[in-house]
């Protein structure tokens, strides 16, 4: 027991950190300099980051672009309506046709992966630029989907008084939905298909980079920020 | 550090001084790359000297430096939506046949430390990260649950998990 934390610590004087840079010199600059931090670019920038990055459950805002400003998902619509439409639960997971791992890293070369292999991969090409599933468990019985989606491509989510949603801190913009909710992709012509609808349970959908994820399955919110955190 | 207290600058840099290396590794540890590291490293000792008046005499610097370190680095982390990939890399030189043992009696060959550096790589990030703290920054676990803004209690039993899944992995 003790062996391994040895070598641990061993290795950690072997490991290649950057060099520290002078910090002190640094700091009494700015110290000795009276401008207060808030007046400088880069700290309102920072500032603004900051408190975009601060997660906040709110009422969600009634009217939908007001949704969109609050959520800052760009790929992402979310319809807010009296009674969700009846769409069945489980069909239409429009996966597409199924694919190898590396099939699907070469034809997507955005994708990200969080830890762990999915049990199966698929591609629906109706999609623009390419919907690619990550499924665990079976097509019939997923215990979690993480559909991803390159930037041209859109989801819209419709929503009623049951769907909480709050946004997340998670990737540039995140947002968690939780109770059901129905979900349509935009195909290649623009459209959304009332036939491609269907209930979606608890999601996280996020955007990192140019991609918007989407992660679905029986999860409670902190364990889908976990996962969706590993995903590089 | 009483001088520092008092807003004196000179005193604040010799502070910095003597912290700096540990705060940008840290820093770096949980930013995962070096700009950021300085960056949330600088702002945190700027942060730390405004609010010099409301540390405690007495009690240890370290720590308390350490969490408002480890808040910028997170803070710009989640802002940039970077994952914390730790992308360590083991040193180049190769641990030669005449290298002396260490003090522990226990040289890791070449090829175990790239596999345990790998088994660390691979954990979950709560796990990588207390690992991280305790054994490759030798933060003690107060500075650690400190810096992962964790109760001690967390601390230990997320380090003993950590542990555990190493000696799965690494064997």
């Amino acid at each position: 027991m003790a062996e391994l934390e040895t070598a641990l610590r061993q290795l950690g004087g072997e490991l290649d950190f950057p060099q520290t840079p002078d910090l002190a010199s640094a700091i009494r600059r700015r110290l000795e300099r009276p401008a207060p931090l808030w007046r400088r670019p880069v700290a309102i920038v920072l500032a603004v980051l900051m408190v975009a990055a601060i997660a906040a459950v709110l009422a969600v805002p009634q009217s939908r672009s007001a949704i969109l400003d609050w959520l800052g998902l760009r790929h992402v619509s979310v319809v807010r309506v009296e009674k969700l439409p009846v769409v069945p639960a489980n069909g239409g997971l429009g996966l597409g046709h199924r694919i190898t791992l590396d099939e699907a890293k070469r034809r997507a070369p955005w994708l990200l992966l969080p830890d762990g292999d999915p049990d199966s991969v698929w591609v629906n090409e109706s999609i623009p630029g390419g919907k690619v599933s990550l499924v665990w468990g079976t097509p019939s019985h997923v215990r979690l989907l993480l559909t991803e989606l390159s930037g041209r491509a859109y989801i819209e989510k419709i929503i009623d008084g049951g769907t909480e949603v709050e946004r997340v801190k998670i990737g540039t913009a995140g947002a968690w939905f939780q109770g059901p909710h129905v979900v349509m992709f935009q195909d290649r012509d623009g459209r959304f298909h009332d036939t491609q609808a269907r209930l979606a349970r608890n999601t996280l959908v996020w955007q990192q980079g140019g991609v918007t994820l989407r992660l679905e399955g029986g999860l409670s919110k902190a364990e889908a920020l976990r996962i969706a955190r590993t995903a590089s | 550090m009483e001088r520092a207290r008092r807003g004196d600058e000179d005193a604040y840099e010799q502070l910095v001084r003597e912290h700096q290396g540990i705060a940008f590794r840290t820093a770096y540890v949980i930013a995962g790359n070096a700009s950021d590291a300085e960056e949330a490293a600088q702002e945190a000792f700027v942060k730390a000297y405004r609010a010099l008046g409301r540390f405690r005499p007495g009690s240890p610097f370290r720590p308390w430096l350490l969490r408002i370190v480890a808040n910028e680095a997170r803070n710009r982390r989640r802002s940039a939506g970077r994952r914390a990939a730790l992308s360590l890399r083991a040193s180049a030189e190769e641990t030669s046949g005449g290298a002396a043992p260490s003090p522990e009696g226990v040289v890791l060959a070449g090829e175990d430390r790239e596999r345990l550096l790998e088994a660390v790589n691979g954990l979950r990030e709560e796990e990588r990260l207390v690992i991280a703290c305790r054994f490759f920054l030798e933060l003690s676990e107060e500075e650690t649950a400190a810096a992962l803004d964790v109760r001690l209690g967390t601390v230990k039993s997320r380090t003993s998990r950590a542990l555990e899944h190493l000696r799965e992995t690494y064997g």
